[in-house]
């Protein structure tokens, strides 16, 4: 088994008309055994900036805390918050810093840039980024939310439809990954 | 020996991939596909694999994703500042060396497989770098997973001296190679042509697999289809601009 | 030489120079640094103790023969009257060193400086002291060039570090701040001198067009126009009657002429001075004498 589904995890993130939303299922597991049932993988950077990261829970945990540092040394160093794609850039920076070490987190960010356009991209554990137009996937359950994602997706929805559609690719797709679900929280911005 | 306990390495995003390039008359053409694997999955159907060196250097990237990016990236960055400290045009051989010599220090740990082209003041040159930092100079190229596919085209067809037009029309054909023999590679076809004091960047110079499948009017979900267990909204603060004005009387 | 051995094992040996430099003055951090080497090897060496004692003697006879110049030994050491004087030296150096002047206009940024060569005999051609930091931001100094070299090598490394970071071009505060850090940096250290040289650091990004300088002693400030160099006065003081905020860029060039030719030996020329400009399309340039010789024609 792979140290990226220790824990299991889900996480999507879809771009809509000038809004965007980004969903995690809520379990916390030990290989098959479910430990915690509310447990949260996607974190705010700031208003309208949040990133998403799968995998290993204590490298989650761990590379989160670093990013918020960082983010808030640029915010009191240059007076003003991150793009999305700069964010990006930095998260790509700290994971390749670990080359032949890496953090087991798989992340995707999602953001409103500027003029509100939106923003989502995913990247490996190394860094390598994959900027995406429609949407983005990434944790145990990412080969049924290809699927799911594929199928479901259409572009320039409204932040109501944009809610259902992303909430009902998770829940399928969770139900279709021993190591992830219970349940979801989803952020639409 | 962890390996043989089970223990499975993580999967890297890696690019399957085919990258080419060739000389032509006046310059070099690089070519490239758009598709990123992951294992067995499609992570990336139109990512971009040729990368910026210098205005007059491109390199295409093949293997570990994140080291085409991170190599080519800081080996940009070293040309850079050696342009602003010595005032002159970078030369293909300089990137060649900062290339060969970073990837040789890592003993192919580092596991970017490049063609470099470029023409600078000595003229056109083109090379392929491998992990293990060894490097060739050809007068056409290939790398990565469908580089036999696409060597066999240019094996068939290249000849000294070709035109721009033919030289962007036989890496096509050779990218296409890859794109529908090679099952690492696939998507669209990526061309860079560079000439003396001019590189143009043809992003997805070929689409030859348009999405076909996708139902016109797809899915459609009523509005609260999801059962939601609570809703908390934040409304946005918007930044409060601060204009200056009589009261900051001196 | 039981501190020493204490710093030793704790594992900051490499910080201990400056430590005892301020403490004891030169001598002993030497003595200090190359002894602390062999300590790692071995705890306990009595000889070294010999030598540290012998060292801090002849130290002391060396402080007595200092006289006047007991506070500019060391930069580290304040006067009475709360100044740091080899601070105050590097400022002479940079107010006896070529004018440099710079003014910001309503869409760009212009700096200038006169080009004076020892001899008529130097190609003319290979000087050039107007640099680009980045393609958006220019840097002109007064004072030292070698100085100046070694801030804009480090500025420049710093600004490409910064974009491999954040794949964005590096803002211009934040740069004029990282130089700003590095000559601070140098007023403070053992074993080294502040830097001879003013920086006018002419940028453009997204907050628009910006004008900075920063002195040797690291102290930084945004100008709408400024000046430094011989006849630093005069050429402010023109520019104080001259400039205006909503001046062009073509403006600004024609004023930076002016206020050179103010303070001129000589005839001026394109091969005798140097203009660097940046306009909204954020790209820094250094005029070629050609296209000064165009400026200057237009000016008289």
């Amino acid at each position: 088994m792979s140290i990226f589904e220790y824990n299991g995890s889900a996480l999507v993130a879809m771009v809509g008309k000038n809004c965007f939303a980004i969903a995690s299922d809520r379990r916390l597991g030990v290989q098959l055994q479910t430990i915690a049932t509310d447990f949260q993988r996607i974190f705010k950077i700031h208003d309208k900036l949040y990133i998403g990261l799968s995998g290993l829970a204590t490298d989650v945990q761990t590379l989160y805390q670093r990013l918020a540092f960082r983010h808030k040394l640029y915010q009191l160093r240059e007076e003003r918050d991150m793009k999305p794609e700069t964010f990006a850039s930095l998260v790509s920076a700290l994971l390749y810093e670990k080359r032949f070490g890496p953090y087991f987190c798989q992340p995707v960010l999602a953001g409103l840039g500027d003029d509100n356009v939106p923003f989502i991209c995913t990247m490996d554990c190394l860094g390598a980024k994959e900027l995406a137009k429609d949407f983005v996937v990434s944790g145990t359950a990412s080969e049924s939310l290809y699927g799911a994602c594929e199928s479901m997706y259409k572009p320039n929805m409204e932040p109501e439809e944009l809610f259902e559609t992303i909430s009902q690719a998770l829940l399928s797709s969770v139900d279709r990954d021993c190591l992830s679900g219970w349940g979801g929280h989803v952020f639409v911005v | 020996m962890l390996l043989k306990k089970g223990v499975q390495p993580p999967s890297f995003r890696k690019t399957g991939t085919t990258i080419v390039g060739l000389v032509f008359q006046d310059g070099v053409i690089l070519g490239a596909d758009t598709r990123a694997t992951e294992g067995p999955i499609v992570a990336d159907k139109n990512c971009e694999k040729i990368h910026y060196m210098a205005p007059n250097i491109y390199c295409c990237g093949a293997g570990t994703a994140a080291d085409t990016e991170a190599v080519t990236d800081m080996v940009s960055s070293q040309l850079q500042l050696h342009r602003y400290a010595t005032g002159r045009e970078s030369r293909v051989i300089t990137a060649l060396t900062l290339l060969k010599s970073h990837l040789f220090s890592y003993q192919g740990y580092v596991s970017a497989a490049l063609v470099l082209g470029g023409i600078d003041v000595t003229g056109p040159h083109l090379h392929t770098v491998y992990p293990h930092g060894s490097t060739d100079t050809l007068p056409f190229a290939t790398m990565g997973s469908g580089s036999l596919a696409a060597m066999a085209m240019f094996e068939s067809k290249y000849r000294e001296g070709l035109t721009r037009d033919e030289g962007i029309k036989l890496v096509s054909e050779a990218i296409c190679s890859g794109i529908f023999n090679d099952l690492g590679s696939g998507s669209n076809v990526d061309v860079c042509v560079i000439t003396k004091g001019h590189a143009e960047y043809l992003r997805n110079h070929l689409l030859p697999n348009p999405r076909t499948y996708i139902s016109s009017k797809g899915y459609s979900f009523v509005k609260g289809h999801t059962g939601v267990l609570s809703t908390k909204i934040t409304p946005l603060k918007e930044k409060v601009e601060v204009v200056e004005g009589d009261a900051m009387e001196e | 030489m039981d501190i020493t051995r204490a710093i030793a094992c704790d594992g900051i040996a490499n910080k201990t120079p400056f430590y005892f430099y301020r403490l004891f003055g030169f001598s002993c951090a030497r003595v200090l640094l190359s002894s602390l080497s062999s300590l790692a090897s071995s705890p306990v060496s009595p000889p070294r103790q010999q030598s540290f004692l012998a060292d801090r003697s002849t130290h002391r006879v060396d402080h007595r023969s200092m006289g006047d110049s007991q506070y500019s030994f060391s930069l580290t050491t304040f006067s009475p009257s709360g100044k740091l004087v080899q601070i105050e030296h590097a400022l002479t150096a940079v107010g006896s060193g070529q004018t440099s002047l710079g003014i910001k206009a309503a869409n760009g940024v212009v700096i200038a400086t006169e080009k004076k060569l020892p001899s008529i005999l130097v190609d003319e051609t290979s000087v050039q002291k107007i640099q680009l930091m980045t393609t958006n931001i220019g840097v002109v100094y007064s004072g030292m060039g070698p100085d100046s070299r070694v801030l804009v090598r480090k500025s420049r490394k710093q600004a490409q570090q910064y974009y491999r970071l954040y794949k964005e071009p590096i803002p211009v505060t934040q740069l004029v701040r990282e130089t700003a850090a590095v000559m601070q940096e140098f007023t403070q250290s053992g074993g080294v001198r502040p830097f001879g040289v003013s920086l006018l650091v002419a940028g453009y990004d997204d907050n628009g067009p910006q004008l900075y300088q920063v002195d040797p002693s690291g102290s930084y400030f945004a100008w709408k126009a400024s000046a430094m160099g011989k006849n630093v006065s005069n050429a402010k003081t023109f520019l104080e009657k001259r400039y205006t905020d909503d001046m062009e860029l073509d403006d600004a060039v024609h004023t930076a002429i002016l206020t050179l030719k103010e303070g001129f030996e000589g005839q001026i020329s394109g091969k005798n001075i140097e203009i660097g400009i940046i306009g909204a399309d954020r790209k820094f340039r250094v005029l070629t004498p050609a296209e000064i010789d165009d400026y200057l024609a237009e000016v008289e």
